[in-house]
């Protein structure tokens, strides 16, 4: 039972911490965006704007959640959560200090590329439910585009997985060394650029286009279920930064103690604000673009991480 | 055989429920997105019974394959041969009852022939490291893994060859 | 009640839903349901002391051989979904009882 009671303790720190994430993470963006286009960005509501996020929550919350009349509604009412869940648990492996990580499973790196993988169906239900043609093309896109992406990403983070012997994060975390930062950089470029399209953010933001699509498969979500898609994006952000920092740049190796986790945060929030910048810096790719950069560059060049990794490992 | 109130015991009858419930509706429901559903949870419980049997990589790479790929697949060629329409999707069935005997009798046949091999509890076994499966895998199994390497490639571009054949 | 028989009782009603399905896709998920029946079986089964005590496998091998067979049946899935959208498109037929061009005609 013991472990039931710790297991809903940690779900419970996880929704608090994508919660939180996503408030500050959208406070954040817009401050960055604001300043990438030359403005301040939110200032009125509290110091810096801080809380503007919490009254845009509380605004969405007293929204009403309207489900569009040819909807096949339960399937509807389902699929914000089946993107959300998976997301969540993500962070359950993550090692977030020395010989901690709340799930220290060992297989615990596939489980971080398996789990988040599952929130592909809850988009496909939302954009099948909406019966919507914004919302079908927007879930077959994010589909397509997540399938593709996963492969580079999967096969990124296999080198480390090389490199230490074992998929158990803790274990990679202990057999890590600063020589890994040179030998996997292009591995890490290639999981962070995966990263992005895996959440579905720009500029591979096509399966939510809103010049062309509306809102993608969200086109016809409101208030808390549309909030809920964008918790798990800011999630899914955050989890990916969590991961990156910690098994690809050592996390909290770098110091000892207390030292060590303020290095592990300041890593996860430079990711963080590397993603909002990559979003507000770069244009919107088409979706062949997308596709022959997923194929032709990226899992090619994850590939070729794969072998030199593999070839120098006995002396690394 | 009365059933001891363990942790063990009810993730047992749970999996059972569940995979049994699912994979019924996935025989029986008439409309195409409850199909897709239940087959992903069907997916999710076969994992759960790997889990079940203390084989954690396994599980992993049935929901990585199957909840995160073949299921996909399902909803992409759904979505590819419908259109998503209020009360549109019905799937037919032609339910007989030779159908019911046939699969009735080789369920039945395959409970008989195992049916003195089996314990009634499952045994607590040794925990297979991934490394103890690498080492497997890349030892005794190579040339299982080079084949189904093979095969997999085969697949790969069969696939491509099927879709690919429709542009012109 | 062991998963012997719950894996049975899964891998009737994936071949119940092969037999009486009308529509290719539904079908094909009834197989699914078969493949995935039939796995757990021979998981479940190849962990028992039964088995090893008469010279069986050792945990390791059944899991490698599990992986092994998880990858093909995802590899036929893939090329039977293929297929099947393939013959979808070029034809306009899903039902099983419709795609009879391989057979005779009266």
């Amino acid at each position: 039972m013991s472990g039931f009671v710790g297991g809903l303790i940690w779900g419970l720190a996880a929704g608090t911490l994508i919660a939180i994430a996503a408030l500050f993470g959208v406070w954040w963006e817009r401050k960055v965006a604001g300043r990438i286009q030359m403005r301040i960005g939110p200032q009125t509501t509290g110091p810096a704007g801080i809380l503007q996020t919490i009254a845009d929550t509380l605004k969405l919350i007293l929204k009403e959640d309207i489900t569009p009349d040819q909807a096949d509604v339960r399937v509807f009412r389902l699929a914000p959560l089946v993107v959300f869940v998976p997301v969540a648990m993500s962070f359950s492996v993550i090692p977030f200090a020395a010989g901690f990580a709340p799930l220290d499973t060992s297989v615990g790196m596939l489980f971080f590329l398996a789990v988040p993988a599952l929130s592909v169906i809850g988009i496909l239900l939302g954009g099948w439910s909406s019966r919507n043609t914004y919302a079908t093309i927007g879930a077959i896109r994010a589909a397509a585009q997540m399938i593709s992406y996963e492969l580079p990403r999967a096969l990124a983070v296999l080198s480390l997985v090389v490199l230490a012997g074992s998929i158990r994060p803790l274990d990679v975390m202990a057999a890590w060394s600063p020589w890994w930062i040179i030998a996997t950089a292009p591995g890490f470029i290639v999981y962070f650029i995966a990263s992005i399209a895996e959440v579905n953010r720009g500029p591979f933001d096509i399966p939510e286009a809103e010049s062309e699509l509306v809102a993608g498969y969200f086109a016809d979500y409101s208030g808390i279920r549309w909030s809920i898609f964008m918790m798990a994006e800011y999630g899914g952000m955050v989890a990916a930064s969590l991961f990156g920092a910690a098994v690809f740049l050592g996390g909290w190796n770098w110091l000892p103690g207390i030292g060590g986790i303020l290095v592990f945060v300041a890593l996860t929030l430079a990711l963080v604000t590397a993603m909002v910048w990559v979003k507000w810096t770069y244009p919107r790719l088409r979706a062949d673009q997308l596709m022959s950069f997923a194929w032709k560059i990226m899992t090619p060049a994850a590939i070729v991480q794969l072998v030199v990794v593999a070839v120098i490992a006995p002396w690394l | 055989m009365i059933a001891e109130f363990s942790a063990s015991s009810i993730a047992f009858w749970l999996l059972s429920a569940v995979s049994i419930g699912s994979a019924a509706v996935v025989v029986f429901t008439r409309d195409v997105m409850r199909l897709a559903i239940s087959l992903g949870v069907f997916f999710l419980t076969v994992a759960g019974w790997y889990l079940y049997f203390t084989h954690a990589f396994l599980a992993v790479a049935q929901v990585f394959l199957y909840a995160g790929g073949v299921l996909v697949l399902v909803l992409f060629a759904i979505m590819f041969l419908r259109r998503s329409k209020a009360g549109e999707p019905i799937l037919e069935s032609r339910h007989s009852t030779d159908s019911v005997v046939i699969a009735v009798g080789l369920g039945f046949l395959v409970v008989m022939s195992l049916r003195d091999r089996v314990p009634i509890a499952l045994p607590q076994q040794a925990f297979p490291t991934t490394t103890e499966l690498a080492d497997i895998l890349l030892g005794p199994m190579l040339p299982h893994l080079a084949a189904v390497s093979l095969l997999l490639l085969v697949a790969c571009v069969s696939v491509l060859v099927v879709f690919g054949g429709e542009r012109e | 009640m062991n998963f012997v028989l719950v894996a049975s009782i899964l891998f009737g009603l994936g071949l119940y839903g092969v037999l009486s399905r009308r529509d290719v896709i539904a079908v094909l998920a009834s197989v699914e349901l078969m493949l995935g029946a039939a796995t757990v079986m021979l998981v479940g089964l190849a962990g028992l002391p039964s088995l090893s005590s008469q010279g069986g496998a050792d945990p390791g091998t059944i899991e490698a051989t599990g992986l092994l067979l998880l990858v093909m049946a995802a590899a036929a899935a893939a090329v039977g979904l293929a297929l099947l959208v393939a013959i979808a498109r070029s034809t306009g037929r899903t039902r099983t009882d419709e795609l009879t061009d391989v057979r005779d005609r009266p």
